[in-house]
């Protein structure tokens, strides 16, 4: 026994324990297969979230570099003296809002009463087009046989019929004259032919959007004229026509006479403001000019920048020294910016003594436009000139403290530049006179369009889910569910074609549609617009809601449900009382992520939204949806290719994103928040 | 359990259990099960040839080894089974209150009124503790205030809930303990004022002594219900039944005064299940 083992009897077997617990396998540096997998699996969880952090430290960096470049540009504006003409330019703008809605009135009531004769004039012009787009093939051979005729005329001309020579040639020429008269006479009857023809089909009568129906009565007169007209012989109008538009003319002439008043306000109104727009022309260009000089220094720097840099790159000693000597050139000296503000200063009194008798005199003007039209345009752009009159005084009043108080020298607070960003009214760029970025249009744009995707989807999304998956037999889920989650699937781009082609242009229809007019945005004159762009992402965020909602609801326990039942509850109350409630966090969550898919939806708003960057109208109501907008993820894709690295703009895109970015974090902490919640039921 | 009750509800010294003999159902008679055959799947019995009385004010114990088909039989009472699409009784008929239940005339929702359920896994609604016991009155259309608070008050004391929560009626029944949640499912059940209580393993999820509250709650609410218990737990039903049923294999072995199942069973294989030989 001692033989066998070695190590002594009375000592315990270190072997031993080593063998039963000793790792076993692959082993590196002290790890085992499992730990390497386990690393593996880690480290490209790890790498998700560095590329994570790196997206947001470089986001972050670009955007918020905006904010100094941007606080330059204010700057700039300010001491160009650009912000002083905005002050001018301000009064002249709501000015010339508040006239050209008055004006479009005023022709709205002067046409009026000559509407019936100018509906059939319309329509007989755009039947008459029709019929010719209807008829070109043939129409354009008539016209070259004509065309063809007359030259052989010309030729013939030409020739001598008394020397010997030519007569082979007038011979063939007189032959081929007579072929295409003939043919042109088969033409003329081919032409008529194809025309009574044309004249039957609808499409003869597609009278274009926005023009109204003629008359039922005039139509059979209407129909003669247009035959006679379109008939290739007859080169004078149909007697009809004729007379109808001596009745236009004349009708238009009396009603001329009749707001003769309006008119004259209308003049004076223009008048009175004239002397203003001259003196706004005057400084205007002051400041252009000096926003050139300040353009030029900011770039300066950079300019002797780039000369040095090249001229360490060169080898050649000649090259080298001459972009030295380029780069000595540049001259960064600062301007003498009071000498450049002086001129504003200067016409300080000079506004003040104009505007203040177009102010009185503006009051009296309004108050003598005409308070009863009977036109519906009219009606409007008289209220719509009210709502811009406001908006003068007001810019008049405000003025007058901005421009007595304006100073070149005043400095931009910080603030300013971040909340002329924010706050914004305006986004205008690639401008010859003074580029803004303000976030309202574009936030605005997308805001609208995400809440009536929101609206639209949520109650078709949620009440799928809630049939789907507790009320249908089994045989429809098999069939709904992969239906509704194939949306997901469809390229973006794709359903931007349809949302053009298809929706935009039934849409457009169906808004022209006479008993749909009560509908607020009724008719649309626009293909692209918010409720285009919001229904397309609608249908675009439905697979996420439904799908979301229904795991929601596959969470509630079984036992819940069949508790309800057992409580004499019947399918749908067990639904509506017990499921959906126990569920509502969760549908909650699904919303909130739909709403993250919808905000950050690019290709479908860029083609469909009409990609107009302004605050909508908010005055029309509802009516707002019927505008065309910009939204923030569409102003990122439109314009970030077209602008230069490292400029004041690409910087404004990158803080668009930023935003864009927040919102997200936002909403997916909201909804985890809100999911968190749920779980714990 | 006292004597008396039991006295009180003894029936004569029929024996039913059995496949075929049916005694004739007496007055008090509330659920008679008629040589019934269930089956989950088409072609596949899981219960063969049932027959069995429950009388009014008894509780009655299902007992048997796992998977014999004690669930199935009392899920079938109340026809909780229709929610498995396939599943149907394939021969007999089950009459609960002298009504065939099965009868294409049967509104479901009516019978289960009259027919609550308690189950194994305690599922208070995600609501608070008034509205859960309310629950059942809401969904008939009540919305009397007064009327509520009335059903939600007895029915809780009944449960013996009432003086632990009476001052949180406001908070979530999911903050409950699980002894609590399981009585306040209890109160759900009772506030509609079913006739019969169905109970499936209704203790086997909580600890000792919420399982003696809810065992003396069930001998208390007999007075008023009558209860069907399925239980594992031997002690249990001789603590809280009148009368057993064993199951084997989805068959009824035997059914009779639990006295006399757990003491002297007529049929061999009963004695070798409640002796501990089996299962
Ligand atoms: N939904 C179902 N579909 C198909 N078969 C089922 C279903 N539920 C139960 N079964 C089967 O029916 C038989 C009886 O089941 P049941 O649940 O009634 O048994 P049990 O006696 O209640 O058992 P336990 O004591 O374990 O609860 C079992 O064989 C089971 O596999
Ligand atoms: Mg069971």
């Amino acid at each position: 026994m001692s033989q066998t083992a070695p190590t002594g009897d009375n000592k315990p077997n270190p072997e031993a324990g080593s063998v039963v617990f000793k790792r076993k396998g692959f082993q590196f540096m002290g790890l085992g297969t499992q730990d390497f997998i386990r690393f593996f699996f880690g480290g490209n969880a790890s790498l998700a979230i560095i590329i994570l952090i790196l997206i947001c430290v470089f986001l972050a960096k670009e955007a918020f570099m905006f904010f100094p470049q941007h606080h330059a540009g204010l700057k700039d504006y300010r001491q160009s003296g650009q912000e002083f003409v905005d002050y001018i330019g301000d009064e002249i703008g709501a000015h010339t809002n508040l006239y050209s809605s008055a004006n479009i009135a005023y022709f709205a009531e002067v046409n009026r009463t000559s509407r019936e004769e100018d509906d059939i004039l319309r329509a007989h012009r755009a039947v008459l087009a029709n019929l010719e787009n209807l008829t070109s093939k043939t129409w354009g051979r008539f016209e070259r046989e004509v065309d063809a005729l007359e030259d052989v005329g010309d030729d013939l001309e030409d020739l001598d019929p008394a020397k010997e020579e030519d007569q082979p040639k007038i011979a063939a020429l007189q032959e081929e004259k007579e072929r295409l008269e003939k043919e042109i006479v088969k033409f003329r009857v081919e032409l008529k032919e194809e025309v009574s023809a044309a004249i039957n089909t609808n499409e003869a009568w597609e009278l274009g959007v926005g023009s109204d129906a003629p008359p039922p009565e005039s139509l059979p007169k209407l129909r003669e004229a247009v035959l006679f007209e379109a008939s290739p012989e007859v080169d004078e109008e149909h007697p009809y026509i004729a007379e109808l538009k001596a009745v236009s003319k004349a009708k238009k002439a009396a009603a001329v006479e009749e707001f003769a008043d309006f008119k004259a306000t209308l003049k004076a109104m223009q008048d009175v403001v004239r002397p203003l727009k001259s003196l706004h022309s005057e400084i205007r260009s002051i400041a252009s000019e000096n926003k050139a000089v300040l353009v030029k220094l900011s770039t300066a720097a950079d300019r002797k920048e780039a000369w040095i840099k090249g001229a360490a790159a060169t080898k050649d000693p000649d090259e080298k020294a001459r972009m030295l000597a380029e780069a000595e050139k540049v001259v960064i000296e600062a301007p003498d910016y009071d000498a450049m503000a002086e001129p504003f200063y200067e016409v300080i009194p000079e506004h003040a003594a104009l505007i203040a008798p177009i102010d009185t005199e503006m009051a009296v003007l309004f108050q003598q436009l005409p308070d009863k039209v009977e036109t519906r345009s009219a009606h409007e752009n008289l209220k719509r000139a009210k709502v811009y009159y406001d908006r003068f005084v007001k810019t008049v009043a405000e003025n007058r403290e901005n421009i007595k108080g304006w100073s070149h020298e005043k400095p931009v607070s910080a603030v300013e530049s971040v909340s002329s960003f924010l706050f914004g009214r305006d986004w205008i760029t690639n401008s010859s006179w003074h580029d803004v970025y303000g976030l309202l249009p574009i936030f605005t744009g997308s805001l609208l369009i995400s809440i009536i995707a929101l609206v639209v989807a949520v109650p078709f999304a949620v009440s799928a889910a809630i049939y789907v998956n507790q009320l249908a037999p089994l045989r429809e889920q098999n069939f709904v569910k992969p239906a509704i989650e194939f949306i997901e699937a469809i390229p973006s781009v794709v359903l931007g074609f349809f949302g053009i082609l298809v929706f935009g242009e039934t849409l457009r229809v169906v808004s022209q549609v006479e008993w749909l007019q009560w509908v607020p945005g009724f008719p649309m004159a626009e293909r692209l617009t918010i409720l285009n762009a919001g229904l397309l992402l609608a249908f675009m965020a439905i697979p996420t809601i439904f799908t979301l909602t229904e795991d929601a609801l596959n969470n509630i326990p079984q036992a819940l449900t069949e508790n309800s039942l057992a409580m004499g509850a019947s399918k749908l109350q067990t639904v509506f009382r017990v499921v959906v409630p126990t569920a509502v966090s969760g549908i909650i969550a699904a919303v909130l992520l739909g709403f993250g898919r919808i905000i950050g939806e690019t290709m479908v708003v860029l083609l469909v939204a009409g990609n107009k960057i302004k605050i909508p109208d908010f005055t029309e109501g509802i009516g707002v949806i019927a505008q065309p907008t910009h939204t923030m993820t569409g102003i990122i894709a439109q314009e970030l290719a077209e602008v230069d690295a490292g400029s004041l703009h690409w910087r404004a895109l990158f803080m668009v994103g930023m935003v864009l970015f927040a919102i997200s974090l936002i909403v997916n902490f909201s909804a985890q928040r809100v999911l968190k919640r749920f779980q714990k039921i | 359990m006292s004597d008396e009750t039991r006295e009180g509800s003894l029936s004569t010294d029929e024996t039913p259990g059995g496949s075929s003999a049916v005694a004739p159902a007496t007055a008090d008679t509330v659920i008679e099960v008629d040589d019934v055959n269930f089956a989950y799947v088409k072609g596949k019995d899981v219960l063969r040839d049932i027959s069995m009385q429950i009388n009014k004010g008894q509780v009655t114990a299902f007992i048997g080894p796992s998977g014999c088909g004690k669930s199935t039989l009392l899920r079938c009472l109340n026809r909780m089974n229709d929610l498995i699409p396939t599943a149907e009784i394939t021969k007999g008929e089950i009459r609960i209150l002298g009504t065939d239940i099965y009868d294409p005339s049967v509104d479901v929702i009516e019978l289960r009124k009259h027919v609550g359920m308690v189950f194994q896994k305690y599922n208070p609604f995600p609501k608070s503790i008034y509205e859960n016991v309310a629950f059942g009155l809401r969904i008939q259309g009540i919305k009397s205030k007064s009327v509520l608070d009335e059903a939600v008050e007895r029915s809780l004391k009944l449960a013996g809930l009432w003086e632990e929560v009476k001052d949180r009626l406001d908070s979530s029944g999911l903050g409950l303990s699980g002894g609590q949640q399981q009585r306040l499912c209890i109160a759900r059940t009772i506030a509609v004022q079913p006739k019969i209580v169905l109970m499936d393993e209704p203790c086997s999820a909580l600890d000792p002594i919420s399982t003696t509250i809810i065992e003396e709650l069930i001998t208390q609410l007999k007075d008023e219900f009558t209860i069907v218990i399925v239980t594992h737990n031997m002690q249990q039903a001789t603590r809280v039944s009148d009368r057993t049923a064993y199951f084997y294999l989805g068959e009824l072995i035997e059914m009779d005064d639990t006295i006399k199942i757990f003491n002297n069973p007529s049929r061999k294989e009963t004695e070798d299940y409640v002796s501990g030989r089996f299962g």
